[in-house]
């Protein structure tokens, strides 16, 4: 598997020789969490002047496995070498001053501070012992004008939105001067004229000689800027191969170890009457603006959209999670001005949130209390606020049987349970009372293949079933497949219904890249 | 990272959010101060007095010194309940070495004094460095580490001295610089003004402050970006302890005699009230010495005003428990209805 | 974990690797360091073990214990009651008041015993509010309460204690002994199995260790948190009420300094019993085996005669070594 012979030393390259000695070796890496080996035996070889892009699933190791390069995790075992040498006890720190700089998608930025703080953090420059504030703040605008971002060094960090801290950070990182640049999903957030500055960026890098690590899902720009590609599946090295000639069907069964229509089944669709209703809802925080939206019985409703859109906030305002400014939520023809978890779910309406370690569970309570949450006010398990633990271990029993939760031991801490498994914890809420609506929230994040597909099973049951499904994603495969209809949300606004032939990955996208303001108005391709 | 960050074009402010943005930004203290400062001046002209006014300012300056120590562990995400128990233990020690000291050497109370006050500062430091210790490497929560230490330090500071007063402090310390007016003010308040001016320094003008205030808003970013935050942590610490050290110092020149009694459980409400009041926040990386300096000015003219009205001193306790809860939840408040864009 | 373990959730501590070896020692560590104590205290003074001293630690223990019970009530809500001592010597004032008061008799009696709760329970009803609704830090909201209080007893007793309580009083929660067993520990005992009754067997119960375990969850969820929240606060001063009441008749008189350093013994308690600051660990055995350990250890030292001074210390570092015992059994390397 492309394993390349270990170079004796370490040799100079000429910037952009694909084939010079790997800046940057792993050899048979393993790391374990409680609960689940996140890498086994991953080996990647990263050579100076080469985009490596680094394929997979949610869950594949992916992230585990730039923090492991990153010096954030130690390797449990196997070899890290870096320009042949073996990189010992690797620290953050140290990672840096040898030349590798990530960008992560969960930021490292510290919030309270201002952004060119933020671009010094650990490398501020020293005059007489003190800051020297007027150096950063020179430096800071120049590298980024040089960057052709679009902001100001002053600001504080917590007042940006997503996409001007994802510049920071990029900003951050290549201020260290790096030898090795981690990029994780640097596009999620960017609009169109921001990626292509960072693309020609990186471009720029390559041709300097700098290797990157580049993990993205995204088809167009993977093909763009990758050299060679590694793919990962839950947490083994699957192969490394050129980018050149290589098909996407080939990739998505690379990732998926299944071929395409097996992981996504099958789903009938039939759409009855609407259950929920969004009528130009704004909430208070103006993450979402004006937004309309239906989701009907039988059919499941997905709500495309780059990260920090405001598709999440729509089906948690519906929820009553976030405070509402304006609009109404109808409810199987009900009205509710002011929505709230527990009157929703009195209704059928149930919400299953993204981050389920700081949402959706008590890590240290058993799966019995973790899975009746959310019902505590049902006769079957509570009367007159007594709880009647018989009937609920029962219940309980019984659902997490049902979703094919293995071992179905309830008395389990959640803590000790695989993302998948949390994620059932989280589906049998909606299950041990009568939910007619469910409102997933990236619900495939951080589980394995395994468990997506049994979750691609339960969606079916529901659908066909006669409930009604919203599914909010930001993998695109998983709208497009599962979906009878796709919302696409831009900018806090929803900006275009898709269904039957124009609902294509292509349609999708440019409404992601629509620049609302500039001529384009984000409503092409868009159907009915 | 705790930022939930939004993408959405800016939308105009209602008026009630221009203003909470706009008392988020000056802070509400000034003005309360002002306030304070015309009501109970209109109220009792004796409030203007010189001697009262001095009052007010040692009372301060007594009150800046430890609450800007305080502050500097709430930036860093923690506490220290220790600091009151610091202060009584610094008496007590100090005290006792000068006493000893100045009657085997008379005729050098420059030594003397020096000598006790580097072992009043030895005490602080050793009681923080311990304090950062547990906190780093033991990684408890800071409250009970800090509520053990406490426990410790002030049974040390009586079991030193039997709860009995220690007598035989020079001449001078208390002369000179513990009752002394210098160019008519209380020398207490210069040495609040230069540590006031120290942390300032350090807070806005040093690498060491500056990656403080990283760790207390984000301790995984610092960690990414390469700051040493153990190191940084146990300073913290450190210099709260000092920082109480130097108020027991003060206090004890003050007094004229060394006392377990000083200080003690009240003096650290005290402390993390003006911190607080001041919009330091209790989730770390974010306090400002300046505006702890007008807190404590704040307390100390609220204290002194309710004495000279004749306030009751029970009912003083209960509106200082009031304004404390009152400004951390209009804080909370300002912060909740805050737009991003 | 296979949420893809990013810096940020990396730091979430999974009990998942807490082995059931760890769990024994939990279970067993404190009950067989409490009998260690025992014994060395019996070998330095055999006083420990006749018959007087255990009825009086037991006695001297129950009131720890309902204090140490209120504390983990707020404690399981990753709270904690910084006000506790002060809203007992509130409750003692108010309630000797009462009770010496205009009623008389009976009447006076029931008076004082009602509305001695009743302002415990709004105490704790604010302390809640304060908390849930204006989402201010449980260390300032009951911060602020204790000078409240701390001002409310001495402004209410003008700074002297309230004599002359009626007999009745005294001698139902203090001088009574039906079976043998004095009235201070049937209340502790009355009161731990109708709280342990409450958490494992009703919603809302099962409330407070959800919204401890994770309150953005419980909220998802549909648990009302902040009602729970002002509940948790309610009940724990209204137990610490309780106990303000068994001290007022064991004193004799409504005292404005009788919560002196009850705040910081409960939490002791509470912690060394092995209730976490984390929030949605421990129950009724950690408040009721806490108490005892650290009665226990006090009463071993007066026995011994220890200086009062050198027991402040032992009981930090008692503290800070439950706590640091706590961290490496369940924190791990973390």
């Amino acid at each position: 598997m492309a394993v390349a012979p270990l170079p004796t030393a370490p040799a100079p390259v000429a910037p952009g020789t694909a084939s010079a000695a790997p800046v940057l070796s792993l050899r048979g890496i393993v790391k374990c969490f409680p609960g689940v080996r996140a890498l086994d035996g991953v080996s990647l070889d990263v050579r100076p002047g080469e985009v490596h892009v680094l394929l997979g699933e949610n869950g594949a190791g992916k992230s585990t496995l730039i923090n492991v390069i990153a010096g954030t995790f130690a390797a449990d075992a196997g070899d890290y070498l870096i320009d042949g040498m073996p990189a010992g006890a690797l620290t953050p720190q140290r990672a840096r001053a040898l030349g590798i700089c990530p960008v992560f998608q969960e930021f490292s930025l510290a919030p309270n501070l201002t952004v060119e703080d933020n671009l010094f953090l650990g490398r501020e420059p020293r005059r007489l012992g003190f800051l020297d504030r007027r150096a950063m703040r020179a430096e800071a605008r120049r590298i980024i004008a040089d960057l052709g971002f679009d902001l100001d060094p002053a600001r504080t960090v917590a007042t940006l939105s997503r996409a001007h801290q994802q510049m920071a950070e990029i900003a951050k990182a290549l201020l260290a001067e790096p030898r090795v640049l981690i990029l994780d999903e640097p596009t999620a957030s960017l609009t169109e004229s921001e990626t292509e500055k960072l693309f020609g960026l990186i471009e720029r890098l390559r041709a300097e000689g700098v290797a990157i690590i580049y993990v993205s899902h995204r088809m167009p720009e993977i093909r763009r800027l990758g050299d060679r590609i590694t793919v990962l599946r839950d947490g083994r090295h699957v192969r490394t191969l050129p980018m050149a000639g290589v098909t996407e069907e080939a990739l998505v069964e690379l990732m998926t170890g299944r071929k395409v229509e097996v992981l996504f089944p099958h789903i009938q669709h039939r759409p009855g009457e609407a259950a929920l209703e969004l009528r130009g809802l704004t909430t208070a925080d103006r993450s979402v603006q004006g937004a309309d939206f239906v989701a009907r019985r039988g059919e499941i409703t997905g709500i495309a959209g780059l990260v920090g859109c405001g598709k999440s906030e729509l089906v948690r305002a519906a929820y009553g999670l976030c405070p509402l400014e304006g609009g109404e939520v109808r409810l199987f023809g009900e009205t509710f001005r002011h929505p709230s978890p527990a009157r929703a779910l009195r209704q059928g309406l149930c919400y299953f949130p993204s981050d389920r370690v700081a949402e959706g569970l008590a890590l240290e309570r058993p799966i019995r209390e973790n899975a009746s949450m959310a019902a505590l006010d049902e006769a079957a398990i509570a009367r007159g606020g007594v709880l009647r633990r018989a009937g609920e271990r029962g219940l309980i029993q019984r659902t997490v049987e049902r979703l094919a939760l293995r071992p179905a031991h309830i008395e389990r801490p959640v803590g000790a349970l695989s993302g998948g498994n949390r994620q059932k914890v989280v589906l049998a809420r909606g299950l041990v009372r009568d939910t007619q609506v469910f409102l997933f929230d990236e619900p495939t994040v951080g589980i394995d293949v395994g468990a997506k597909a049994d979750l691609y099973a339960v969606l079916k049951e529901l659908a066909e079933g006669g409930a009604a499904i919203v599914l909010v994603s930001s993998e695109l495969p998983e709208v497009l497949h599962l979906s009878n209809r796709v919302y696409v949300m831009h900018r806090s606004r929803m900006i275009a219904e898709l269904s039957g032939a124009d609902l294509t990955e292509q349609a999708i996208l440019s409404c992601f890249f629509a620049e609302t303001g500039d001529g384009r108005t984000g409503r092409e391709g868009v159907a009915s | 990272m705790s930022v939930r960050p939004l993408d959405h074009p800016p939308v105009p402010l209602r008026p009630d959010e221009r203003a909470l943005r706009l008392m988020a930004a000056i802070g509400l203290l000034p003005l309360l101060l002002v306030a304070a400062v015309v009501v109970v001046g209109i109220l009792e002209p004796r409030f203007f007095g010189l001697m009262n006014l001095l009052n007010i300012l040692r009372a301060a300056s007594f009150l800046a010194i430890i609450a800007a120590g305080q502050m500097i562990v709430l930036i860093s995400g923690g506490f220290d309940l220790s600091v009151g128990a610091v202060v009584a233990l610094t008496s007590t020690v100090s005290a006792s070495v000068m006493a000893a000291l100045g009657a085997a050497l008379p005729e050098a109370p420059a030594t003397v004094i020096a000598v006790g006050l580097v072992a009043g500062l030895a005490v602080g430091a050793v009681v923080g460095l311990v304090n950062g210790a547990c906190v780093v490497l033991l990684r408890v929560s800071p409250f009970m580490v800090t509520l053990g230490t406490m426990s410790i330090v002030g049974g040390l500071a009586l079991l030193l001295t039997n709860g009995i007063p220690v007598y035989g402090l020079p001449e001078a310390l208390v002369r000179d610089f513990g009752r002394a007016l210098w160019f008519g003010v209380p020398a207490s308040v210069f040495v609040a003004a230069a540590v006031v001016a120290l942390v300032w320094l350090a807070q806005t003008r040093t690498v060491a402050g500056r990656h403080l205030h990283a760790i207390g808003g984000n301790p995984q970013a610092a960690l990414v970006s390469g700051i040493a935050t153990r190191r940084h942590l146990v300073g913290a610490y450190v210099a709260s302890g000092l920082l109480a050290a130097v108020t027991g110092l003060v206090l004890t020149a003050r007094v004229g005699s060394g006392q377990a009694n000083l200080g003690g459980l009240d003096l650290t409400l005290q402390s993390i009230a003006a911190a607080v009041i001041a919009g330091t926040s209790l989730r770390g990386g974010v306090g400002r010495v300046e505006r702890v300096a007008v807190a404590a000015v704040f307390l100390a003219i609220v204290t002194n005003a309710m004495n000279l009205l004749r306030v009751d001193s029970k009912l003083q306790l209960i509106v200082l428990g009031v304004v404390l809860v009152a400004a951390v939840a209009i804080d909370e408040l300002a912060k909740r209805r805050q737009i991003r864009d | 974990m296979t949420e893809t373990p990013v810096p940020s959730t990396a730091t979430v501590a999974s009990p998942a690797a807490m082995p059931a070896a760890g769990s024994l020692v939990r279970r067993l560590g404190l009950p067989a360091a409490l009998v260690v104590m025992v014994a060395a205290f019996t070998v330095a003074e055999p006083r420990m073990l006749a018959g007087d001293n255990l009825l009086n630690v037991v006695v001297q223990a129950s009131y720890l214990t309902l204090f140490a019970l209120a504390q983990v009530v707020v404690l399981l809500t990753r709270g904690f009651d910084l006000s506790l001592g002060t809203a007992v010597s509130t409750v003692s004032v108010f309630a000797a008041l009462l009770l010496t008061g205009s009623f008389g008799g009976a009447a006076g009696t029931l008076a004082g015993i009602v509305g001695g709760l009743a302002l415990a329970a709004a105490i704790g009803a604010v302390n809640g509010a304060v908390v849930a609704w204006l989402r201010v830090s449980p260390f300032v909201a009951t911060l602020g309460m204790l000078n409240v209080c701390l001002g409310l007893a001495s402004l209410l007793s003008d700074g002297r204690p309230v004599a002359g309580l009626p007999d009745t009083f005294t001698t139902l929660f203090y001088a009574a002994a039906p079976l043998g067993i004095p009235a201070p520990v049937l209340v502790a005992l009355g009161v731990a199995g109708l709280l342990y009754a409450l958490l494992h067997h009703t919603v809302f119960g099962r409330s407070l260790y959800l919204v401890g375990g994770n309150p953005r969850a419980a909220e998802v969820a549909g648990v009302p948190v902040r009602a729970v929240l002002v509940g948790a606060y309610a009940l724990c001063s209204l137990l610490a009420g309780i106990g303000a009441l068994l001290l007022t008749a064991r004193t004799g008189t409504g005292e404005p300094n009788l919560g002196g350093t009850l705040t910081l013994e409960s939490i002791a308690a509470a912690v060394v019993g092995g209730a976490s600051l984390r929030g949605g660990a421990g129950g009724v055995g950690a408040a009721v085996l806490g108490a005892l350990f650290v009665t226990v250890l006090a009463n071993g030292m007066n026995l011994t005669r220890v200086d009062g001074n050198v027991q402040a210390i032992v009981l930090g570092c008692v503290i800070v070594a439950a706590v640091v015992a706590d961290r490496l059994r369940t924190g791990g390397g973390r």
